[in-house]
């Protein structure tokens, strides 16, 4: 009886670290502004008018890990492939270091992995209509 | 007839397994239809699920298989009908065939049971036909001729792992020989036009390819010699990460052993490059180079790079940097590194893209080996770094793997002369690390400020480089960088550039400047004349992406005996520094009569927080009054600042405005 109630105290206190991690969590700065995120944002703003027409055409797509992908090269011309490689990883590398930035300017560097997902929502759901996205079924148009 | 049936099957059967065969025969002497049923066929290289012969009486068959299985395919239902077929016991031909696969094409074979003799053509529109003639005796041969043949036709027998065919043509013939120990012999003459093919991510594809290769192989002992050239004459390629256009060309030949494919000897025509001679080691079940030597004279250097060198190298400066000139190379590969590499560049350049640095007419013969020291001597004609001229230099190189020092090397810049001490740049793990000192004998300030496109400073620049490091994440300054700068010093401690070549570089560390003369200062940047000497520190400076993210500043008069002098202007733009309300302190009745002023102190300090900069003067005012500027002399006039917090991207603003519009001060 008494090891069946430690038990259940236990689950309690797993629940309760849970939510009070959600809750902190829920208290990040994802505005936050440094010279550090206004740079990368700068960086990716420069280049997100590079990567519309291959958004546009199905070439690169979302992912749900909050990083683009290239969904389909073979509607590139194969002389911009370098180009759209090139553009994806930059952009790739930009968002982590984007989710890194944001979590260590709210102090708590561990937060990365909840940023990346508030993230990756946003991304799906800034998308413009037509744009691919890719989920656990595979590629599939918004 | 039907007696000849059990021979054909046990003919065609004995070069596979048997896993079980059925054998149906139906019909009667009343009808002249047979239907035979065959279960499955299983061989090495193919097996086959449910197949079934209809002969019919008049003349025509359907051969049926319910399952193919050839290497890493799968064919459901195939399907082949004869419009007339015959099958005695000499031969078996098949006329006007149509397979369901290829219903555009018309096909034809006929087997002679006794010589063994196959021939097998398939023919379509637009003069389109594949011929393969066999003899499949013991001392075996097959040969294929193709002409205007549609490539894409192939893409159904490939895997979908690999490039398939999606268009082109081709022309020429293939040929295999061997007996009953295997293949000995293999040719190849193929010719394709407009060919297109790509793999299902599209990292691996061609378009409009024109050209031909050739083939030439026999057996030797237990491995193949073969020798073959290849001639590119138009078209593209992607092949990730590299995209290539024709024409090249290239010779080789070499032998494959088991897993090894050698390239004994080979010459490339590379487009726009020039001819290399290479050698390799491949190994086919690893994918990768086991060992290779490479050799080109008076190779193109910029497109080597450009199109060779670039897409490996990722981000980075060297990435968005141009190259021209000349190389000659020679280098070996092997145990997965490179092992040597002579080098000869020939008035060589490099210049990045963004105009930061730039060096031309390089020289050097350089000898490196994986494991021995060795000496490199470079020499350059010229360059510039930010805009700024470099002289022409000879440096010398100690090499020992990847270990690099130069004990000391001059770099003329412009009047002066920069002189690096113990250069070492050495790689650890994955990392390069490397350090050095220096000093920087006087530079005209005015040559190099306008060289620069700063504004145009007055005075000499000079310095001194204690020891700099770089551990593979941050740039440390160890000691203190001394400048002489606008007839003052600049004492720079504690400076560390972490992230240092990431995407936000943060910079830190302090600043003690001492005696600058305002005179140089104030002209430098428009501000008004003012005459005196100031010190200026700055404490734990930080700025990330090169913007201040915090510090502690204060200006405040030099020590000592001088002149100390301010302008009407200067005093208009300090009160409009410190925003509205700091231009009431003025006395305003003797601005119009007097251009300079005297003064006894000048104070000023910022502690910058949050985009936020807290001021104060020249001591500890109490109150939201301070004083910037303190009277003294005839006439006297102190100016007095009523804001403590003001904005700093504000304040920048401001600065930038009093500074660059170059105003008048409005005095009424």
């Amino acid at each position: 009886m008494r090891t069946a109630a430690l038990s259940h105290l236990k689950k309690l206190f797993a629940l309760f670290a849970l939510l009070s991690v959600f809750n902190v969590f829920a208290a990040a700065d994802l505005e936050v502004n440094t010279p550090g995120v206004n740079a990368i944002k700068a960086s990716m703003q420069a280049r997100h008018a590079q990567l519309v027409p291959f958004y546009n055409s199905g070439a690169v797509g979302i992912g749900m890990d909050g990083m683009v992908a290239i969904c389909s090269a073979g509607a590139v011309p194969l002389a911009q492939r370098q180009t759209v490689n090139a553009l994806v990883n930059a952009e790739n590398a930009d968002r982590e270091a984007l989710y890194s930035e944001i979590a260590n300017a709210n102090g708590h560097p561990e937060w990365h992995n909840e940023i990346r997902q508030t993230f990756a929502q946003r991304w799906i759901q800034y998308a413009r209509p037509g744009w691919w996205i890719l989920t656990e079924r595979g590629w599939v148009q918004k | 007839m039907p007696s000849a049936i059990p021979y054909f099957l046990k003919c065609c059967i004995s070069r596979g397994r048997w896993l079980a065969v059925l054998m149906l025969l139906s019909g009667s002497a009343f009808s002249a239809d047979f239907h035979v049923t065959v279960s499955d066929i299983a061989a090495p290289a193919f097996s086959a699920h449910g197949i079934s012969l209809d002969l019919s009486a008049d003349g025509s068959a359907e051969l049926k298989i319910e399952l193919l299985k050839l290497p890493q395919r799968e064919f459901r239902p195939v399907r082949l009908r004869c419009g007339g077929f015959s099958l005695s016991g000499e031969q078996m031909v098949c006329q006007h065939g149509k397979l369901d696969a290829l219903p555009d094409a018309a096909l034809a074979f006929s087997y002679d049971f006794t010589t063994h003799a196959l021939v097998l053509t398939l023919t379509a529109a637009g003069g389109e036909s594949w011929q393969v003639q066999g003899a499949l005796g013991a001392a075996w041969q097959l040969s294929a001729q193709m002409r205007n043949a549609r490539v894409a036709r192939l893409a159904g027998l490939l895997s979908q792992d690999v490039a398939r065919p999606a268009a082109g043509r081709l022309d020429g013939s293939l040929r295999l020989a061997g007996d009953a120990s295997g293949a000995r012999q293999f040719s190849a003459d193929l010719r394709v036009a407009e060919l297109a093919f790509s793999d299902a991510s599209g990292q691996h594809a061609a378009e409009k390819l024109q050209g031909s290769v050739g083939i030439e192989a026999q057996r030797r002992g237990a491995g193949w010699a073969w020798r073959g050239n290849l001639d590119w004459q138009s078209g593209e390629l992607y092949w990730q990460p590299w995209y290539l256009q024709g024409a090249h060309a290239m010779q080789a030949a070499g032998r494959l052993e088991g897993d090894h494919l050698l390239i004994e000897q080979a010459q490339a025509e590379l487009s726009g490059v020039g001819r290399v001679e290479f050698s390799a080691d491949w190994s086919v079940q690893r994918q990768g180079l086991q060992q290779a030597m490479l050799r080109g004279e008076h190779l193109a250097l910029g497109q080597l790079f450009d199109t060779w060198l670039k897409p490996l190298l990722g981000k980075g400066v060297l990435a968005e940097s141009a190259l021209s000139g000349a190389a000659d190379v020679a280098l070996e590969y092997r145990n997965g590194a490179l092992q040597a590499l002579q080098l000869g560049l020939h008035d060589a350049g490099i210049a990045d893209a963004t105009q930061r640095f730039a060096l031309q007419g390089v020289n050097s013969t350089l000898d490196w080996h994986a494991d021995q020291a060795r000496t490199a001597r470079i020499s350059f004609a010229g360059g510039q770094l930010l805009g700024v001229p470099l002289g022409a230099g000879a440096w010398t190189v100690n090499m020992n793997g990847l270990d690099f020092s130069v004990p000391q090397a001059e770099l003329a810049i412009l009047d002066g002369r920069l002189s690096l001490q113990d250069f070492h740049c050495f790689r650890t793990g994955n990392d390069w690390r490397w350090h050095f000192a220096g000093a920087l004998s006087p530079v005209s300030m005015e040559r190099l400020s306008t060289a620069a496109g700063w504004p145009k400073m007055l005075g000499m620049l000079a310095g001194r480089i204690p020891q700099v490091s770089y551990d593979g994440e941050a740039v440390r300054v160890e000691g203190a960088l001394l400048f002489d700068v606008f007839d003052g010093t600049v004492v720079a401690t504690k400076i560390e550039l972490a992230n240092a070549f990431g995407r936000a570089p943060r910079l830190s560390g302090n600043l003690a400047m001492r005696n600058l003369d305002l005179d140089l200062l104030t002209r430098t940047f428009s501000f008004g004349n003012m005459q005196g000497r100031i010190d200026a520190d700055v404490q734990n400076l930080e700025l990330q992406d090169w913007q201040p993210l915090r510090f502690d500043a204060r200006l405040s008069s030099s020590a000592g005996d001088y002149p100390k002098k301010i302008s009407q202007k200067a005093v208009q733009n300090i009160s409009s520094l410190g925003g509205a309300g700091a231009s009431a302190a003025l006395q305003r009745s003797f601005l119009g009569f007097f251009e300079n002023f005297g003064y006894d102190r000048i104070g000023w300090s910022c502690v910058m927080r949050n985009g936020v900069c807290t001021m104060g003067g020249i001591g500890e005012d109490g109150g939201h009054t301070y004083t910037l500027v303190r009277g003294g002399g005839i006439p006297a006039i102190s100016v007095m600042g009523y804001n403590r917090a003001v904005s700093w991207p504000e304040l920048v603003t401001r600065l930038k405005r009093v500074t660059q519009n170059n105003v008048s001060p409005v005095v009424r």
